[in-house]
């Protein structure tokens, strides 16, 4: 199909209303003229204000629409006609505060917005992404419905009306049924904080599925067990700090917030002198300019974290005013557990010198308070995860600098509803009325009913905090009860098991930003799930491109990219300011794509039955105004910066410490026994903070006791509701440390095989965004030099890398039966452990296009290329991807994911990526 | 807060004073190998797939286990070798020291490609005229950084005027530990590193990789 027409909508498909007279050219060109904001100095840098955000959203929406691609550009920006529009970036997870700048109605550059408080007007490689996605020449435009069998990939073009009417046709009767548990929302990456909830509540299911246990379950259940659920992710003080241990984080590369920490990480030691040691398996970006790179045994990083805890301890090197007043410990209690963590027991299993770790542990002491640690994914992503992340906390509150200026800091997550540390901001919440969520499951629930007896039982005999908020296998899985103890975090790579295993019957799946197709462990499991009929009798997929899993959809619906779309946004400052932002559509969204929040507030009207009173709004400017409305800016000023924060507020340090008004004390009551301090709301009290052994009335943390909880019971709570022996250390309450099953003894022919991120990648979204997979297209597995010798390989070789499962209390554990094996190249890389292997994961796509998978779906007779626009071909991508097979290049990379085995760690459920062992062979 | 006037707003063109001369310092002790400067320069030009204004090289250390990142551009040499290799006299300096190419008088004779030790420049394949780094002229004269400054997430790369003895990065340049890359080439280029060792120049390729896909330049580290 050669032809550059847009896809014909037939006759049979075609909206029954007539189109309006105007096209999109011509409401924006209106819009222009009827001027937006003028700015300082009258030079035509206008604010977009199109005219539509007057008229009523469904007139124009219901018409058929004449796309008008902007073609591409044939100069550079004409920066004086150009207009910016501030917004927040959607490269990767960390959302930076941005600039779009905007010419002939085409995004031409990102750059960084200089009011953001975090990010400070920097960005990295992957903002300019968005505009790679937003004008992909695959990218997807319009519906599309399968044609024949689920996954053969034949797509015909519909109207949204169409779809729509199919989606809530099925859904409708779910609900009318009172089963409305029978529809999952399983999303990848939902940032638009709170509103697919919305959603998913007023429908009443709670089955809103998410990927947190693919990602950091494990290191946060140790931060929200420490210091209250509010602070499920810290806030170091980079700027002022003089030493960092970071175990296994890579924030130069990757890591949630990671630009806001890089940032400020190379003024504080190039400037400051701070001295960053980093312990990691490879030279990543960050261990690289760390000043000293330690490489270490995978999943070793707690033994070494707790020896420099022991260190501390038997060297008087603590702060001891601190534990005695802001723990529920005391050195006393901490030293048994510590004695044994000697230097010389942390340097038998993980290879760093017990003399090294000494000297560490004492210059981190050393420069307390100005120290903190740092880990994420290296520490945490491992069976012992989230005890050696709990052992890796430790260290910062035994020196005290947690909430100290150059320290462990904490501040606010997320958009403000009155929540601990939130006190003098505004509230900001979406415009009501709001859905309350779904009842819990108890006995005579039908849901409930239909479990198989084992799980009945074993949620009986839970204890009562787990009852009251039990909600069925997908979105609270018994066995897993730290995965949604302080929300529901959940356990992803179990979903498409437990569906396979009837814990859920499902009638209608819906997929939103979500790559598990490619992406989960043993993703072909997920796959095999995903194309049962039996099993997903409907699975509609909201996407942007035709990714591996709308090509296993029945129903696609185009996405807005985060460039067409509206966002509230606020996430945690690292400048230790609480602030927001607002994510704003640059451009209307090409071709017949639909912002999420108007394809759901649409379907919700459809459905029908009520859920249409939640979605009782046409503009969605509006609704995002409303969501603003208390900001003591007004909401012109605000889109025009794109940011706001209180300059005059001081920096979140010591939160704890800060003292409870006498407003805050009105009503309230001490604890005697504790010091708790408690304020009555009729029938319901409610802990405020704590009363001081020196009288103070202070705020505390957000725990239950108001204190550090270094100590929790919770871990043996949950070992004994899923029978784990009080003896393991899983189950114990003070952090600790324990080997891997099966990684004390691996025999010398095996290997940990560990994936990694690449500073211009995000996941596996970004692998076909041109400027960035020309810089990394592959994948090949990285060995240290020695290593390769011994098995007698050289630079390219080929391999075959076959992958075992795992040992100890998880899925498919010990298993004889390898998980799988993928054949790859082979990358000589100095700074390796000699034990160790890596691949990053970003590409090996087979969907995604030409760059993606390196097929042209859009020339397919009958394929998805129904979807798409001929018009957004890029002739630069067509003509010289010069890494493609096709060009004699390596071509993209190996898709690993089939032989990762789904392996969730017991009782919190965040996956072991990192712990793999394998073999490696020769082809 | 309201009432500031928003960073990017351009100001009135008679108030702009562009450098006078040039300058640029990459400090090594602070890049990250990030490579937001390479793609935000592939935006801000539409620079084809298979060539580079703006490139990090990525070089294995040879005294440790880790890696060095050292972005590399045009260098505006003042005596740049692009300019004497040309035949057709389609290379000039500007007043303020940007070396450019005249993509008019350009008739693709290619000496220019060879000619530079620090392979900044490259065949257009669209164009059909030798192409580079032109330190964002466009942007430069309402006021704005180069593209690959503005991006920066450490201040690695510093830009700005080394005849305004206000200029921060005046120091900088004249800085004894700052120098160019290659000496031996003596190109007395206007972009000086800091934190460039010894063993680093001999590493660092002097041709980028091109467009047909031959030659490897380390740049493809994946």
């Amino acid at each position: 199909m050669s032809s550059h027409k847009r896809p014909e909508v037939t006759s049979d498909e075609a909206d029954a209303k007539a189109p309006t007279t105007l096209s999109r050219r011509e409401l924006l060109t209106m819009a222009a003229a009827a001027g937006g904001w003028t700015l300082a100095g009258g030079l035509g840098c206008s604010i977009f204000t199109p005219a539509r955000r007057g008229k009523a959203l469904e007139e124009i929406t219901s018409a058929p629409s004449q796309p008008t691609i902007p073609p591409l550009p044939g100069d550079v920006i004409d920066y004086r006609t150009a207009t910016a529009i501030p917004t927040i970036c959607f490269g990767c997870t960390t959302h930076c505060g941005v600039i779009g700048w905007v010419q002939d109605e085409r995004v031409r550059r990102i750059s960084g917005n200089p009011l953001d408080p975090n990010s400070q007007g920097k960005i990295c490689a992957k903002a300019n992404g968005m505009i790679a996605y937003t004008y992909y020449p695959e990218r997807l435009l319009y519906p599309l419905k399968r044609v024949g069998k689920r996954g053969e990939g034949r797509w015909k073009r519909i109207s949204w009306d169409a779809a729509l009417e199919e989606i809530a046709s099925k859904m409708r009767p779910l609900r009318e049924a009172g089963r409305p548990d029978r529809f999952v929302f399983h999303y990848g990456r939902d940032k638009t904080k709170g509103y697919t909830k919305r959603f998913t509540n007023a429908f009443g299911t709670p089955h809103r599925l998410n990927r947190r246990s693919i990602c950091s379950s494990n290191r946060r259940a140790p931060l929200m067990s420490f210091y209250g659920r509010e602070f499920e992710w810290e806030s170091q003080d980079i700027a002022n700090t003089r030493y960092i241990l970071n175990f296994g984080g890579n924030p130069c590369e990757a890591y949630q917030g990671g630009l806001f920490i890089l940032n400020r990480l190379q003024t504080a030691r190039v400037d400051h002198g701070a001295k960053l040691i980093t312990f990691e398996v490879r030279p990543s970006a960050t261990a690289s300019i760390s000043d000293e790179y330690h490489p270490i045994f995978p999943g070793t990083d707690g033994a070494v974290a707790m020896a420099m805890c022991h260190v501390i301890v038997d060297e008087e090197r603590y702060d001891k005013a601190f534990i005695d007043r802001w723990t529920n410990v005391s050195v006393e209690e901490l030293a048994p557990t510590l004695k044994r963590f000697t230097p010389e027991f942390a340097e038998q299993v993980s290879g760093i010198k017990a003399d090294v770790i000494r000297r560490l542990a004492r210059e981190f002491a050393d420069a307390a308070p100005h120290c903190c640690t740092l880990s994420n994914r290296g520490s945490a992503k491992h069976y012992n995860g989230y005890q050696s992340d709990r052992a890796i906390r430790l260290l910062d509150v035994l020196v005290g600098n947690v909430g100290k200026p150059g320290g462990f800091c904490l501040s606010s997550l997320r958009g403000w509803a009155g929540r601990y540390g939130q006190e003098g901001l505004p509230k900001l919440s979406q415009p009501g009325p709001k859905p309350s969520g779904p009842k819990a499951w108890a006995p005579g629930h039908p849901a409930f009913e239909e479990l198989p007896a084992e799980i009945k039982e074993r949620v009986s005999g839970f204890p009562e905090m787990w009852k009251k908020k039990y909600f069925g296998e997908l979105a609270t899985p018994s066995e897993y009860p730290l995965s949604w103890h302080w929300y529901s975090m959940r356990v992803g790579q179990l979903v498409y098991e437990y569906i396979r295993e009837s814990r859920q019957k499902v009638d209608v799946y819906m997929s939103y930003t979500l790559g598990a197709a490619y992406g989960y462990p043993e993703a072909r499991a997920a796959r095999e799930v995903l194309a049962s009929e039996e099993l997903i009798p409907f699975h509609v997929a909201i996407d942007i491109g035709y990714s591996e899993q709308a090509a296993l959809a029945d129903i696609i619906l185009p996405d807005a990219t985060s460039l067409e779309r509206w966002d509230a946004h606020s996430t945690n400052n690292y400048g230790l300011i609480p602030y927001t932002g607002i994510r704003q559509p640059l451009v209307e969204p090409l071709g017949e794509a639909r912002s999420v929040q108007v394809i759901l507030r649409d379907l919700a009207r459809r459905i029908g039955g009520g859920m249409e009173t939640y979605f009782d709004f046409d503009d969605m400017e509006d609704f995002y105004k409303g969501w603003y409305s208390n900001l003591p800016m007004d909401w012109e000023t605000f889109k025009a910066r794109g940011i706001w924060y209180d300059e005059t507020r001081e920096p979140d340090y010591e939160l704890y410490e800060r003292p409870l008004t006498d407003e805050e004390l009105v009503d309230s009551e001490v604890e005697a026994e504790t010091g708790r301090i408690f304020k009555r709301t009729g029938p319901k009290r409610r802990c405020i903070g704590l009363r001081m052994p020196d009288g103070k009335a202070v705020r505390g943390f957000p725990t239950p006791s108001r204190l550090i909880e270094v100590r929790d019971d919770v871990f043996a709570i949950a070992a004994r509701a899923v029978g784990i022996d009080e003896s393991d250390p899983l189950a114990d309450p003070l952090p600790t440390w324990f080997p891997i099953p099966g990684h004390e003894q691996i025999p010398t022919d095996r290997f940990v095989f560990t994936t990694f991120k690449w500073n211009v990648h995000a996941q596996g979204r970004t692998g076909h965004l041109k400027y960035q997979a020309e810089i990394v297209h592959s994948n090949p597995l990285w060995i240290n030099p020695e290593t390769a010798k011994e098995l007698g390989l050289q630079e390219g070789d080929e391999v075959e890398v076959t992958v075992y499962r795992p040992q100890g209390k998880t899925y498919k554990a010990n298993e004889k039966e390898p998980v799988g094996s993928f054949i790859n190249r082979v990358k000589i890389v100095h700074g390796m452990h000699p034990r160790v292997v890596a691949s990053s994961h970003h590409t090996g796509h087979w969907e995604h296009g030409p760059i993606g998978g390196e097929r042209d779906r859009i020339a397919e007779s009958g394929g998805p290329g129904a979807g798409m626009d001929p018009a957004l071909a890029d002739p630069d991508i067509a003509k010289r991807m010069w890494w493609s097979k096709a060009r004699g290049g390596v071509g993209r990379g190996v898709h690993i994911n089939d032989a990762m085995p789904i392996n969730p760690a017991p009782l919190v459920g965040g996956q072991n990526w990192y712990d793999n062992i394998c073999s490696i062979k020769r082809t | 807060m309201a009432n500031n006037p928003l960073p990017w707003t351009l100001k009135p063109q008679a108030d702009i004073k562009p450098p006078e001369k040039v300058g640029m310092v990459i400090d090594l002790r602070r890049c990250v190998g990030c490579h937001a400067c390479a793609v935000s320069c592939k935006t801000e030009h539409a620079v084809p797939l298979g060539s580079f204004r703006n490139r990090t090289q990525v070089v294995q250390r040879p005294d440790s286990l880790k890696l060095s990142f050292v972005p590399m551009i045009c260098m505006h040499c003042e005596d740049a070798p692009c300019l004497n290799a040309c035949p057709s006299t389609a290379i000039t300096r500007e007043l303020d020291g940007r070396v450019l190419v005249d993509e008019v008088r350009c008739d693709g004779n290619q000496e220019c490609v060879g000619a530079c030790p620090y392979g900044a420049i490259f065949f257009h394949p669209d164009k059909q005229v030798a192409s580079k780094c032109n330190l964002c002229e466009h942007r430069t004269e309402v006021g704005m950084p180069p593209a690959c400054v503005e991006v920066c997430p450490t201040d690695a790369l510093r830009f700005g005027d080394l005849a305004d003895p206000a200029d921060p990065l005046v120091a900088l340049h004249a800085n004894e530990s700052a120098r160019p890359m290659k000496p031996e080439a003596k190109t007395q280029p206007r972009v000086v590193y800091m934190g460039l060792e010894p063993w680093m120049d001999d590493k660092l390729p002097g041709v980028q990789r091109a467009a047909d896909g031959e030659g490897e330049d380390g740049l493809t580290y994946e």
